[in-house]
């Protein structure tokens, strides 16, 4: 599997202040192979964050290319990069973001609906996906009935409903304290090793980063480090710990 | 885009509308009043419409009414007082004209019992009117008989003994100017209020009691079998023009005299409530648009409130145009709820009304609210909610999706 699933391609973001010019990520080069589980890390305004946006084809970059699977997303119109994120891409993020208005069951059939799915397969399918998550009984409620851990359970679901390629996780544990953030990890884990699912983990939590096999390091807009070796030791550790 | 995904987004803007309860109704509202504006006065007014051309179509077509001036000149009308005994003489020797019945009417002040009240007296030439009185202008005696010519007998308005001279019966007497009348007779309702109001006498004795020897203020003509009442009409206006001319030089307008037959009075009636209409469906439109603008007004709130939600469905795939029909579908929702809730309470003021005078009948009106009025009111603020909708839906789908995930 020589073909990577997203290159970064010397990308830079540049925000502007009126004149001054803020430049958040400087020639990042990246590839995430498919089937890989990644973890960004970085300090507070590192760029992590908008590296995880461009990664989810959210943001465009000020320079550079984004590739998904070798395709050049800077050619891709609002509506292609829409339905792109729907079907290739789930998103877990820090703050859960469930709609409030819907219930656990309508919040994960939205992506489905997105993409056109039928009624009935959507019903079945974010029903599925809620038992796996252990929610089977509570699909009716809405998510302010709901604990945090069970709200991100539902944002896994939630992510998993088109069957993407690529979870991101932003923060994914930073609003859970750690059993709850264990569960999450443990689920990501598991989708990682079951269902080949190439993941990628947003984190400035070290623990969190022990999960994954390749960690980047961010500083000031550049890729500081970029371990595989010292991931694959904490990769290993992974059955008996932590 | 299928019909099973905007049911599905149907039921979203349901949710965020029901979760925003107190603006959701004060946004419909704001439509409900215009709907309702248009909806109760324009059955009303069709209502009136309908009532008012009934009246007349009981006028039959052979009859004519002759009064001096230009009825659509105010000045004339005003400067021209009344028809001349000669004009009625010109009017009686036009051809085709059957029969003429002069009719005159003064302000006077009527006894009965002890009450004392300024009434309007007519006097009709009883002997020549009263069939055409009975079967062209279609009166008829609610209570007691018609009166005899040439006797102090007199026949009341149906709002007399109502609104005037409340428990006036048939049989009783009142009195004008120090001379008894008997109350013969009670009509039904002829249809105006004014006309309901007033008393009626003989004319040689109304001439006798008023002191107003000759001439009348209008007359009605009823023409020979087989004439057309349009060129009678013409040849009437044409022969009192001319007899004027003659008689005062040519400074005189040649339409100092006004001849309507019953098709003129029915288009200019219909022509005054068309009229009224329009002034109707004009401001109500207004208000209707005014709620438009505060569905907008509800729209923005609602498109900055929810950045992060627009955010965050863009994210897990919602394209430009299904953030535009989820919001659409919500503004359209306003419209529609305030058309539905603006033509039911219409309705049910229209209807009120109507109850109202079934049971004081002052006249005959109904709400006539057809289903077209209904679909319109409903379809127009439909469309004005969506068009309302339309701008903030479009800021809506143009928010970067990283910038509204971002959006506190």
């Amino acid at each position: 599997m020589s073909e990577s699933l997203i290159r970064l391609d010397n990308v830079w973001k540049i925000y502007k202040l009126g004149e001054l010019e803020l430049p958040v990520l400087r020639g990042i080069n990246l590839e995430i192979n498919p089937g890989s589980f990644v973890t960004i890390m970085g300090p507070s305004g590192s760029g992590k964050s908008t590296l995880m946006y461009l990664l989810g084809l959210l943001d465009s970059p000020s320079r550079g290319k984004v590739f998904l699977q070798d395709q050049d997303t800077s050619f891709f119109l609002e509506d292609k990069l829409a339905e792109v994120r729907g079907k290739k891409i789930g998103f877990i993020f820090q703050q859960f973001n469930l709609l409030q208005n819907l219930t656990a069951l309508e919040n994960v059939m939205l992506p489905m609906i997105f993409q056109g799915v039928a009624e009935s397969r959507r019903r079945e399918k974010a029903t599925e996906l809620l038992e796996s998550v252990n929610l089977g009984k509570r699909i009716k409620h809405k998510p302010a009935e709901m604990s945090g851990g069970e709200q991100q359970r539902i944002a896994i679901a939630r992510s998993l409903a088109n069957d993407p390629e690529i979870l991101i996780a932003d923060e994914p544990t930073g609003n859970l304290d750690s059993s709850t953030g264990k569960t999450v990890m443990e689920i990501l884990t598991k989708l990682h090793r079951g269902q080949k699912k190439t993941i990628i983990v947003v984190t400035h939590d070290p623990n969190i980063a022990r999960y994954s096999q390749n960690i980047v390091h961010i500083r000031d807009g550049q890729i500081a480090a970029n371990h595989f070796k010292e991931a694959d030791v904490l990769w290993a550790e992974d059955g008996k710990k932590p | 885009m299928n019909l099973s995904n905007l049911r599905e987004y149907f039921k979203i803007a349901v949710k965020t509308i029901a979760t925003r309860r107190v603006r959701s109704w004060l946004t419909t509202i704001g439509v409900v009043i215009g709907v309702f504006l248009i909806v109760s006065l324009l059955s009303l007014s069709q209502g009136l419409k309908n009532a008012v051309l009934q009246q007349l179509s009981m006028v039959g077509k052979d009859l004519l009414i002759v009064m001096p001036g230009d009825i659509t000149d105010l000045n004339t009308l005003i400067a021209a007082v009344k028809l001349t005994d000669e004009d009625i003489k010109i009017i009686e020797g036009t051809e085709g004209v059957d029969k003429v019945v002069p009719m005159d009417y003064t302000s006077v002040t009527m006894r009965y019992g002890d009450s004392k009240k300024p009434i309007l007296l007519y006097g009709v030439d009883l002997r020549n009117g009263l069939d055409v009185l009975k079967s062209d202008v279609g009166w008829s005696i609610a209570d007691g008989r018609w009166p005899v010519p040439g006797k102090n007998e007199a026949l009341v308005g149906s709002m007399v003994p109502t609104d005037i001279f409340p428990g006036m019966k048939a049989g009783t007497e009142a009195n004008v100017k120090g001379r008894d009348f008997l109350v013969v007779g009670i009509l039904n309702s002829v249809g105006s209020r004014q006309d309901d109001s007033m008393v009626g006498v003989d004319l040689n004795i109304f001439r006798a009691v008023t002191g107003e020897r000759t001439g009348a203020r209008q007359a009605m003509v009823k023409i020979k079998a087989g004439y057309s009442p349009d060129l009678v009409a013409e040849r009437l206006q044409s022969n009192l023009n001319e007899n004027r001319k003659r008689k005062i030089g040519q400074k005189q307008s040649d339409s100092s005299y006004t001849v309507l037959t019953s098709e003129k009075i029915t288009s200019i009636v219909g022509n005054i409530i068309g009229v009224i209409q329009a002034v109707i469906i004009g401001f109500a439109s207004i208000a209707i648009i005014v709620g438009g603008i505060g569905i907008m007004n509800t729209m923005y709130t609602s498109v900055s409130e929810r950045t992060k939600e627009i955010g965050i469905m863009k994210a897990i795939g919602a394209k430009n145009r299904t953030i535009v029909t989820i919001f659409l579908i919500e503004s359209g929702i306003f419209g529609m709820l305030g058309g539905i809730g603006g033509t039911l309470l219409g309705l049910l003021f229209a209807k009120t009304i109507e109850i109202y005078f079934q049971v004081h009948p002052i006249f005959y009106l109904t709400a006539d609210v057809g289903p077209g009025l209904i679909l319109f009111s409903i379809a127009f603020s439909f469309l004005v909610g969506c068009a309302s909708g339309y701008f903030p839906s479009r800021s809506a789908a143009k928010l970067k999706p990283v910038d509204a995930l971002r959006y506190e």
